[in-house]
């Protein structure tokens, strides 16, 4: 066995390798705060590994995209998992980089002979951020969409290339198959390609110049630790108090809490003479094998017991497919991006010279302040110039991104936006269930041919400007001016009966704010005064022709309905302008098959027929294609597709998943 | 430090003189392997920038002309009325007989006209929606506001008002509204077609 070995590394010289690679020597011994470069290249070698398998089942076109991380996430066994590790630890990753340069700045890491390493690791910092950005399109949902037609329209406003870069980077004029395959390649094969390829280097020239020992004045390290945090929960502390949200009055407490907190200890710090942390360290030197391995891998366990905890916590988001043509209140960037994102909201990145100097300018100086560190640095001086930029530069983050995310917990349409991206994901979940699969032309065709949510996005559209739905547009917004019948429940014999009740009929609920509040219908039931039984009775007669979903026999059976019917042939006189059962005779709207789907279908179609309102009808419009008198065609405000997908919501008529199973 | 060899050591211009002189030879096989490795190399990666950089000379889709509404279905008292557009389109090697291309406003104007405007923010692409005829369109990214004629509102800090599309005027007559449905650039002053 020995003599193998001995073979492989004559042949290939392993051995040096391995003792190169893991007898390091680590000055002043192994300490947790060199972990977080361990830590990175563990998350990156994540990222790669869940990544390749992704690859596996992900299928980059405008069609499948959002169908395949779908199948991904709710089909393939593990998918979920696997997605999610990939999802959350890219967040993380974002975090570790920051913590990585903060530990970089602050033991002054970059100084001669490390400029270059510096550099290379900031040019990391910015392709993982490239990863990250592109990544978030490749599931071609509402959220990856919007974000990105943000983000590729800000490059398009570079200076004369602006407009090109723009067209190279989504691969055309337009969003589509060009944009997912260009984004693809990027995210899994030229950004990874290049990360490897300037880890490598970042590792070698780490070794070649050895670990910078934190010299330690302990003290000094713990001052700059605690001042960090100093900053980050000050700076929320302040955010907290500016933006109080009266429901959780609590969170301002906590915050400057802890924040008070770190004001203690820095202060004990400081007051505290000497330095016996450091005396109370060995100053031997430790070796990296196995002293400093084993705190690293305490370490990457922790990232890794971090991911999980948000993959099952917060599980990994998938809102509904893109849509271009359905507007998305909730366009956000990742979080990482939220502070540009809200900073370009200040009047002072008004018009396009603000947006050039918000979106590329600023940031662009930015990153060369942090690429001039090593630079800056070779003084005390300079150096605390860093650290102080650094906090800066962190500080602002916390406070933009906190403001971002503050502005938006409290705006009613985003969340609006947000809650109905997940109900359309939500009840296409269940549509693919019921379908059995996704349709070759993608998902969005079982959104677009579902009542449920295409015939409530049509309702709004179209007759949520007159009609509520349960006092709003259906759709979770409001209606301004109702003008016309509450439509929710139509049909069904609890508002048949309210119909009925003449107090309603004349109220806003019904036909109050129609002419028809004084018509002949309202007149009839003033004169007539139904009792309350032959309210019931009738109102399961004519819910019986309609039978809108929930529909059951009232009690008393068929001989109830029967008895409602013939009141309104008898007694209520109600024959006698309207048609009932088939048998037309009046002027009134013909109450046969009243509220079934081809009676709702011909009213929203031509609501002025002489069977319906004919000449009485107030306003409401002919939504369907129909000939005019001089024999040319008026064409409709809608298909006849979607005035039954209208119907079929307003009806409740939709496929349910437990149908399936029946 | 490789020691020189005598024979090698002669005058400059001497060098310059012999064609068979060995140092001229090395600097020609270096110059030839760096010009025809290069050359060789440009190759691929030519053609592949050649593939990348190809939309740049495509043409766009231009706009397409596409029958929203009769004007007497707009709202009489001149609030705006979202229009969603969609139209045949070919997106690479697909062709979608109809795909969700964006949404259009549309407004009855005073004078009898009709306002189209392409519901896309100027500013950075978002969707602007209506909020009321006071307070008029509002972007729920950067929150600027455009007045019910589509022009800047008091906060905006998109570069230009909304983008108006073209109205078939003849078509107008017939009761009819057929709009060009087109996008333009965001985040610039010029409203450019893309």
């Amino acid at each position: 066995m020995k003599e193998f070995f001995n073979w492989i590394d004559d042949r290939t010289g392993i051995a040096k390798l391995t003792r190169e690679a893991l007898f390091e020597s680590v000055p002043g011994g192994a300490r947790w705060r060199y972990v977080w470069g361990s830590t990175l290249s563990f998350a990156i070698m994540v990222q790669f590994i869940t990544g390749i398998f992704l690859w596996m089942g992900y299928s980059s076109s405008a069609t499948t995209a959002w169908e395949s991380v779908y199948y991904i996430q709710n089909e393939m066994s593990f998918g979920w998992l696997l997605r999610g590790i990939h999802h959350w630890t890219a967040q993380i990753m974002v975090i570790l980089l920051v913590l990585h340069l903060v530990q970089v700045v602050i033991d002054s890491a970059y100084r001669a002979p490390r400029e270059f390493n510096f550099w290379f690791g900031v040019i990391l910092l910015f392709i993982t951020l490239a990863i990250s950005l592109t990544g978030y399109l490749l599931p071609w949902d509402q959220k990856g969409f919007w974000a990105t037609k943000v983000a590729t329209n800000l490059a398009g406003i570079v200076p004369v290339i602006g407009g090109d870069l723009q067209k190279i980077i989504i691969g055309g004029s337009d969003y589509g198959h060009h944009t997912l395959t260009r984004f693809f390649a990027l995210h899994a094969g030229v950004l990874p390609g290049a990360l490897v390829a300037l880890v490598v280097v970042h590792i070698y020239l780490f070794r070649r110049h050895g670990i910078t020992e934190a010299k330690p004045a302990t003290k000094a390290g713990a001052l700059y630790y605690w001042s960090l945090l100093g900053v980050v929960f000050g700076a929320l502390t302040v955010m907290a108090f500016i933006f109080e949200d009266s429901a959780k009055q609590w969170v301002p407490w906590i915050v400057s809490g802890v924040f008070a907190g770190i004001v203690v200890r820095i202060a004990f710090l400081l007051i505290r003479g000497g330095d016996d942390d450091s005396a109370s360290r060995p100053k031997r030197d430790g070796m990296f094998w196995p002293d400093q391995i084993l705190r690293d891998a305490i370490a990457c366990a922790a990232v890794m017991a971090a991911v999980l905890f948000f993959v099952f916590w917060k599980s990994t988001e998938l809102t509904a497919p893109a849509d271009p043509s359905q507007p998305y209140n909730a366009a956000r960037p990742d979080w990482y991006f939220m502070s540009l994102f809200q900073m370009l909201k200040f009047p002072v990145f008004k018009g396009a010279l603000g947006l050039l100097i918000g979106a590329i300018i600023v940031p662009s100086i930015l990153v060369t302040a942090v690429f001039l560190m090593p630079l800056i640095g070779k003084s005390r001086i300079g150096h605390w110039v860093n650290v102080v930029m650094l906090y800066l530069l962190i500080g602002g983050f916390v406070v933009l991104t906190a403001m971002g995310f503050n502005h938006d917990a409290n705006d009613e349409d985003y969340k609006r936006g947000v809650a109905n991206a997940h109900a359309d994901a939500k009840r296409l979940n269940e549509l693919i269930l019921i379908n059995g699969g996704i349709p070759p032309a993608g998902a969005l065709t079982l959104l677009y041919s579902d009542p449920k949510i295409r015939g409530a996005r049509l309702f709004a559209a179209n007759c949520a400007s007159c009609h509520p739905h349960g006092g709003g547009d259906g759709m979770g917004g409001e209606v301004k001016e109702p003008s016309a019948p509450d439509l929710k429940g139509v049909g069904s014999r609890e508002w048949i009966a309210g119909l009925l009740d003449h107090k309603r009929y004349t109220s806003a609920e019904y036909f109050g704010n129609t002419k028809f509040k004084e018509g002949k219908m309202a007149g009839h039931l003033d004169d007539i005064e139904m009792l309350q039984a032959d309210i019931d009775a009738v109102s399961a007669a004519l819910a019986s022709e309609g039978r809108v979903a929930g529909y059951s026999l009232p009690e008393g059976g068929q001989k109830f309905i029967d008895s409602g019917f013939d009141l309104m042939f008898n007694d209520l006189e109600c024959a006698d302008c309207h048609g009932i059962q088939g048998e037309d005779e009046g002027k009134g709207p013909s109450l046969t098959g009243y509220m079934s789907r081809e009676w709702m279908v011909n009213f929203v179609g031509n609501p002025a027929h002489e069977d319906l309102y004919g000449k009485k009808n107030d306003r409401m419009p002919s939504f369907l294609s129909m000939k005019k008198e001089d024999g040319t065609v008026k064409e409709g405000q809608l298909s006849r597709q979607d005035v039954e997908l209208i119907v079929g919501w307003l009806r409740g008529e939709w496929p349910k998943a437990g149908d399936v199973e029946k | 430090m490789i020691p020189e060899d005598p024979e090698n050591t002669m005058p400059s211009e001497m060098a310059a003189r012999q064609p068979g002189d060995p140092e001229r030879r090395e600097f020609m096989a270096k110059a030839v392997s760096i010009v025809a490795g290069g050359a060789i190399v440009s190759v691929p990666v030519g053609v592949g920038i050649a593939t990348l950089v190809s939309p740049i000379f495509g043409e766009g889709q231009g706009g397409i002309k596409i029958r929203l509404a009769a004007v007497e279905d707009l709202p009489g008292d001149g609030s705006p009325k979202l229009y969603q557009v969609v139209a045949e389109r070919t997106d690479a090697w697909t062709k979608y007989p109809e795909k969700p291309l964006g949404s259009v406003f549309l407004r009855k104007l005073e004078n009898g006209g009709v306002a189209a405007f392409n519901s896309s923010c100027p500013h950075a692409g978002c969707s602007v929606g209506f909020k009321s005829k006071e307070e008029g369109y509002y972007c729920p990214c950067h929150e600027s506001v455009f007045l019910l004629d589509g022009s800047m509102g008091k906060f905006c800090v998109s570069p230009r008002g909304l983008d108006s599309l073209e109205v078939d005027k003849d078509r107008l007559k017939d009761g009819e509204v057929w709009v060009t449905f087109q996008n333009f650039a965001a985040g610039i002053e010029e409203k450019r077609a893309i």
